[in-house]
């Protein structure tokens, strides 16, 4: 009894030990002895920085496989990933080397790469991007302090100036003593001015303190708008006249864009011009009667004839008249 | 002269006892329930103490790391140094020289009464050889619960350190922290270091006193006398090979 519980106790004693060596093991270096599984990876880098075996590889934040190996490869870095299980990386994905925190921990990055893109085929080389670690985020911060303190320096002698020339405070000084009596009187007109509109007096003063103006002021905007309402109204009205012209609706449309119209009224004008010029020419009848004075003669003397004769009508019964008439005429 | 030819003596008695008990390594299994007493009084009973002094240690670790790195910022990194001191150096040193005191001890009086007493020529009168049967079990228990100290050293001392760092007021940093700082600086081939030379530490350690034991002559008083010269040893021996042992190592 008394050998099986000291064999029992060496037993969960030795058991105890093996079981906290697998942990030790597991928690530090991920435990990778059995875990063979998944595919490798090569990142290439001009250098790995603080990254080291058992980092994490992570796509998209997600954890994805582990840093293998790290190995000098030529004249650039090896890292090699341990991609666990069937996680599929694109062709096109980019891998960098992360800073995770302030005290050197690193991992490496893998973005989504494109969809549809073919997966990496194990052992292949995935892309690599450079990124700025602490070290160079210094050194630039450091350049940028240099360009801040150059370009304050600079600030500082226009403001006060470099010795030689003198910077804009003192031409401020200058010009304010060679001109405070000008300033000043400035300063005094400007007071008056001010108490000038205060006390209602002169045309912006009242404007500024008389109601009545004001309301004036109001009622001219009122009309203004009135007008220009009117004026909408008509610009309105003209655009919709135009409009009915453009289309070719009503007499002017129709003139305007009908092109049968257009030459019948080019036809008309011409023949009023043939017209016009045989009656300027006393060409026709028309004409005549316009130009020659002698039809306007005889036409008189017939009227005076034809007056006489109903004069003498008058006289010698109807049945004369006829004959009369017709002897004048002929 | 005389003690530089006494060391090589001891030296050359300590090779003769480890080949003797090598060539009987076949017969552990028949020793099994010797091989079995001796780990349980190396490693089942030498444990709480292991745990204990590990403990403390790593807490005075964090507690002196605190002091003299939150002059210049480094609190921190309390988690890697008490780490990686754990695992490489402390645990080991401290499990081997716990040995040599507690088991050492005990090994070299226990064989050098059975010498003096002359309970060891009965074994060889018949026919049992003391390495087989006194050597050989021991060697293999020491093999065996070392390194199971050591990692529980380990783990305790880190444990230690995380709960210093936590609840000391001018270092006050969260387990988190302390133990992502170590995880992050640490690999298991440091604990696998701090294993192996714990490894041998407790093998030389064992080897030593037995053969101090074997080796006494003369009464009880002699017995004293080769505990005494047994840990003496079994320190110095310690601390020269952790020296050549870490180099190696690197």
């Amino acid at each position: 009894m008394q050998n099986s519980q000291q064999t029992a106790r060496v037993g969960l004693f030795f058991i105890l030990g093996l079981a906290l060596t697998w942990v030790t093991f597991e928690t530090l270096s991920g435990g990778r002895v059995f875990k063979n599984k998944g595919y490798t990876l090569i990142a290439g880098f001009e250098s790995l920085k603080e990254l080291k075996e058992g980092d994490d590889v992570r796509m998209a934040g997600v954890k994805v496989g582990v840093v293998e190996k790290t190995r000098l490869a030529g004249r650039r870095a090896e890292a090699i990933l341990r991609i666990e299980g069937d996680t599929k990386i694109p062709s096109d994905a980019t891998a960098s080397i992360v800073m995770a925190g302030l005290i050197g921990t690193n991992y490496i990055g893998v973005d989504l790469g494109s969809a549809g893109v073919p997966p990496l085929a194990p052992g292949s080389e995935i892309r690599t991007k450079v990124t700025p670690d602490i070290n160079a985020i210094m050194t630039e911060l450091g350049n940028l302090g240099q360009k801040l303190e150059g370009a304050l320096g600079a600030f500082g002698n226009s403001m006060n100036g470099d010795g030689r020339n003198p910077g804009l405070f003192q031409k401020l000084d200058r010009l304010v003593t060679e001109n405070g009596e000008r300033v000043n009187t400035t300063m005094t007109n400007l007071q008056e001015i001010t108490t000038k509109l205060n006390r209602g007096e002169g045309t912006l003063g009242k404007l500024v303190n008389d109601p009545a103006l004001h309301d004036e002021l109001v009622a001219a905007v009122g009309e203004i708008k009135t007008t220009a309402t009117q004026a909408r109204v008509f610009v309105t009205d003209a655009q919709g006249l135009l409009a009915q012209v453009k289309t070719g609706k009503g007499p002017l449309g129709t003139l305007v864009y009908d092109e049968a119209a257009a030459n019948d009224l080019k036809a008309t004008v011409a023949n009023l011009r043939q017209v016009s010029d045989k009656l300027a020419k006393g060409e026709g009848t028309l004409g005549k009667l316009i130009n020659d004075d002698s039809l306007f003669t005889s036409a008189q003397s017939t009227l005076r004839k034809a007056d006489r004769a109903i004069d003498g009508l008058d006289d010698s019964g109807p049945i004369t008249a006829v004959g009369i008439v017709a002897k004048s005429l002929f | 002269m005389k003690q530089l030819l006494s060391i090589f003596e001891s030296f050359g008695s300590t090779l003769e006892l480890l080949v003797r008990a090598g060539s009987y390594v076949g017969t552990l299994p028949r020793q099994r329930a010797r091989f079995i007493e001796q780990c349980y009084l190396i490693g089942y009973t030498t444990l709480p103490i292991v745990a204990i002094l590990s403990f403390f240690i790593g807490s005075v670790l964090a507690l002196q790391a605190g002091y003299s790195m939150q002059n210049f910022g480094a609190k921190q990194f309390i988690g890697s140094l008490v780490g990686l001191s754990m695992a490489r150096e402390l645990g080991p040193v401290m499990v081997a020289i716990l040995l040599a005191g507690r088991v050492g001890s005990a090994i070299t009086a226990e064989l050098a009464s059975m010498k003096v007493y002359q309970e060891v020529d009965a074994l060889v009168t018949m026919n049992i050889p003391p390495a087989r049967m006194l050597v050989l079990p021991r060697l293999a228990a020491a093999l065996a619960m070392v390194p199971v100290l050591a990692i529980i050293a380990d783990l305790v001392g880190w444990f230690g350190g995380a709960i210093v760092a936590k609840y000391v007021a001018f270092i006050s940093i969260e387990p988190e922290s302390y133990f992502a700082v170590l995880r992050r600086y640490m690999v298991f081939k440091d604990v696998l270091n701090g294993l192996i030379k714990a490894e041998s530490f407790g093998f030389v350690v064992v080897l030593v006193c037995c053969n101090i034991g074997l080796n006494t002559r003369g009464g009880p008083r002699e017995i004293g006398a080769a505990v005494t010269r047994a840990v003496v040893v079994s320190l110095i021996l310690i601390l020269v090979l952790d020296y050549f042992i870490t180099k190696a190592l690197m």
